[in-house]
């Protein structure tokens, strides 16, 4: 087709230089012919930094392993969206996949992947019934850690109060079973009344909205309970925005915005669940299964540990080297100090990954 | 005076509107399978088509309330409770062709309700949808307790239903796509060969023109509303039988692929005109782009960047074919 009108060409070729950009950070087809183990790694949100977390680290097993790693996931989270990733990297010719499985309507497809040769390992979210390891935390078990520790700081089990519980996907198993825990334990005050569980969003202004208006409505609550990233941060910004330094915040991961929380007094407790491990450990057990020959298409468990933060104390798993909460909050700004202090368990425990499988009802136990 | 020998023995053969658009199709494909060859295999190209198959289908649909200047935010939670009624029937024991109805009455039910709303509260769909929207999705959340429904008797995931449509039964191409477009012949039809349609273009080019012509435009609107919500029912029990899951956010995120494909497919937001045929191509578009960014291997922080460009690139495609088209007409 010839473009006669100059104004058209020019328009044509300004298209295609945008086509040149997109292009840009593109593998060439020499590197591409250099045949490399592949790995894609899928997560069910871009852009939140819990998750940035577990991408770092499954960049460092890359590095570390000598493969090539491509990362994707939607936008926004939603499971079709996920598996039609997770599909596409499966089409892009990948040896193996890690993806988080959010929705149980990817099951079925993650199992056909399985089916046709493709390794997968699952992390951050358990999908029942797909025929692969998973990688996380015991999450009941985490929420009766955590509802224990909001317990202990409110009165123990003579405690008389409103406790908020907000959780930010309901529905998602791990999440659901973090609530389980905490309901749980908050149980064994007898006293103690639980506004919620109310739907407290995954977007951060969304999020800090939620939990502004649930203090609003409970201004006499003795603490404020999240179950997701974003939840800690916001309890504290929005308890130091309403000066009540009475309720206790607690909540999940060790996001540096939870840190900042914790450091300035306006929550108090933040479990996390060790996404080095939930990003490394995945990446590691594909690509020894692919070098080594060892199928992995069964449900199994691998434990990430839960590490127990306060502003005064660090507890980290797997028998870590003791942490201050100074040291935490530099290696949640830097990849460098996160992959020096989690050598012994890249050593060890990743390593022995095969012997260190549990049954897959372990994480719910 | 008869037409001169040239005019009448050369007729100009006129190009189908949609043109410019599959060749801007045409374009990323051939640039994506250039750079990884292996994406053009014919299976990867028919997966991909079958991944996006629902979503063109709900494209296809809300041409018609584009054309009629409105557009509905509701559908993908309509979509949603439709596929949990389906299943909840089905898993109550219910036959399950009679849980397939039933998840496409309600969502033609849910979608007659925003037409209703619409014209008798005298707003725009989308205010209306709005509202509606959260409705749907809060009485999903109630009847499926906030978790999946997951069908998991084998009366169920081994009837025909579930077998031909979750792939279980080896096609040459995937039975759902068959099936989506074989909706979209019918769509077609519907739209630029009824009386129905001809009536909802005229709406969207002048409602007032068509009020006083004697076109019955709140009926018209109620019905259009009713056949978005019966296609999304449709686009439920379709993902339900595909997935043989449906989450708690089943069609939370389809509000903008959709529409971005009806409108990449050449239909414009001010009403009066549509295509159909187009926002199949546009739904392939959406979808050749998320697959070429993962193809290419382009990381997950520029993903977001490179769609955005690339839809540009696409939209500006077909918009130098449609200038070139009109210069020459």
């Amino acid at each position: 087709m010839k473009i006669k009108s100059s104004k058209t060409r020019w328009g044509a070729l300004a298209l295609a230089g945008v086509m040149a950009i997109s292009v840009a950070g593109v593998a060439s087809p020499a590197q591409a012919a250099k045949k490399k183990i592949t790995i894609g790694f899928v997560v069910h949100v871009v852009g939140n930094p819990f998750i940035q977390q577990i991408i770092d680290a499954a960049k460092m097993a890359a590095k570390d392993l000598g493969v090539t790693i491509k990362v994707t996931g939607p936008a926004g989270a939603e499971g079709d969206a996920q598996l039609t990733a997770v599909q596409n990297m499966a089409a892009a010719g990948v040896d193996g996949i890690a993806t988080s499985v959010p929705s149980a309507s990817m099951v079925n497809g993650l199992n056909a992947i399985i089916k046709s040769g493709i390794p997968i390992v699952q992390f951050n979210g358990l999908g029942e019934g797909v025929n692969a390891p998973y990688v996380g935390e015991k999450s009941v078990e985490s929420g009766r850690i955590l509802g224990k520790m909001v317990l202990d700081k409110i009165g123990g089990s003579g405690a008389k109060g409103k406790v908020i519980v907000g959780n930010c996907y309901p529905g998602f198993p791990v999440l659901e079973n973090r609530q389980a825990g905490v309901l749980e334990s908050l149980k064994k005050a007898a006293g103690v009344q639980v506004v919620g569980p109310s739907d407290v969003k995954v977007d951060a202004a969304a999020n800090f909205a939620a939990w502004q208006g649930l203090l609003a409505a409970n201004s006499d609550a003795l603490a404020m309970v999240g179950l997701c990233a974003p939840d800690v941060e916001s309890i504290g910004k929005v308890t130091k925005a309403a000066s009540n330094t009475k309720v206790i915040g607690g909540g999940y991961d060790l996001t540096a915005g939870n840190l900042e929380a914790l450091a300035n007094g306006s929550a108090h407790i933040s479990l996390g669940q060790t996404p080095f491990i939930q990003g490394y450990a995945p990446v590691y057990i594909l690509v020894d299964s692919i070098r080594k020959g060892i199928k992995i298409n069964k449900p199994s468990f691998l434990n990430s540990g839960t590490e127990i933060v306060t502003a005064t104390s660090v507890t980290e798993p797997f028998k870590l080297p003791a942490l201050t909460f100074k040291n935490l909050q530099a290696m949640a700004t830097s990849k460098t100090k996160t992959r020096k202090y989690y050598e012994p368990v890249v050593k060890g425990y990743i390593k022995d990954w095969k012997k260190n499988l549990k049954p897959v009802s372990d994480e719910s136990a | 005076m008869s037409q001169s020998g040239a005019e009448s023995g050369t007729r100009r053969f006129k190009l189908p509107e949609e043109t410019s658009v599959v060749i801007a199709l045409v374009v990323l494909i051939g640039i994506v399978g250039a750079l990884r060859p292996t994406f053009l295999k014919p299976t990867n190209l028919l997966n991909l088509a079958a991944s996006y198959a629902i979503a063109a289908l709900l494209a296809g649909c809300i041409v018609f309330l584009l054309s009629m200047g409105e557009i509905d935010l509701s559908f993908g939670w309509i979509l949603n409770l439709s596929a949990v009624l389906a299943g909840l029937s089905m898993i109550a024991g219910l036959p399950i062709w009679l849980g397939v109805l039933i998840g496409i009455f309600a969502g033609t039910v849910m979608g007659a309700l925003n037409g209703a709303l619409m014209v008798f509260m005298r707003l725009p769909l989308i205010i209306i949808t709005l509202g509606t929207a959260s409705v749907f999705q809060g009485v999903s959340l109630i009847s499926n307790n906030s978790g999946s429904v997951v069908p998991t008797d084998e009366r169920i995931t081994q009837h025909i239903f579930f077998r031909a449509l979750g792939g279980s039964i080896d096609t040459p191409v995937p039975i759902i796509l068959i099936f989506v477009v074989l909706c979209f012949v019918g769509l077609h039809l519907l739209l630029h060969k009824t009386r129905f349609g001809y009536r909802i273009l005229a709406i969207g080019s002048n409602p007032e023109a068509a009020r006083l012509a004697g076109i019955p435009t709140k009926k018209i609107k109620i019905q259009v509303c009713a056949l978005m919500g019966a296609v999304s029912g449709i686009g439920g029990v379709l993902f339900l039988g595909f997935r043989g899951a449906v989450d708690p956010s089943t069609g939370g995120q389809m509000l903008l692929p959709v529409v971005a494909a009806a409108i990449i497919g050449g239909t414009p937001l001010s009403g009066g005109a549509g295509t159909v045929w187009g926002s199949l191509v546009g739904a392939m578009i959406v979808g050749v782009i998320g697959v070429g960014v993962v193809f290419i291997g382009i990381d997950a922080v520029w993903g977001t960047l490179v769609t955005g460009l690339v839809i540009l690139f696409a939209i500006g495609v077909d918009q130098i074919v449609r200038v070139r088209k009109r210069k020459a007409s």
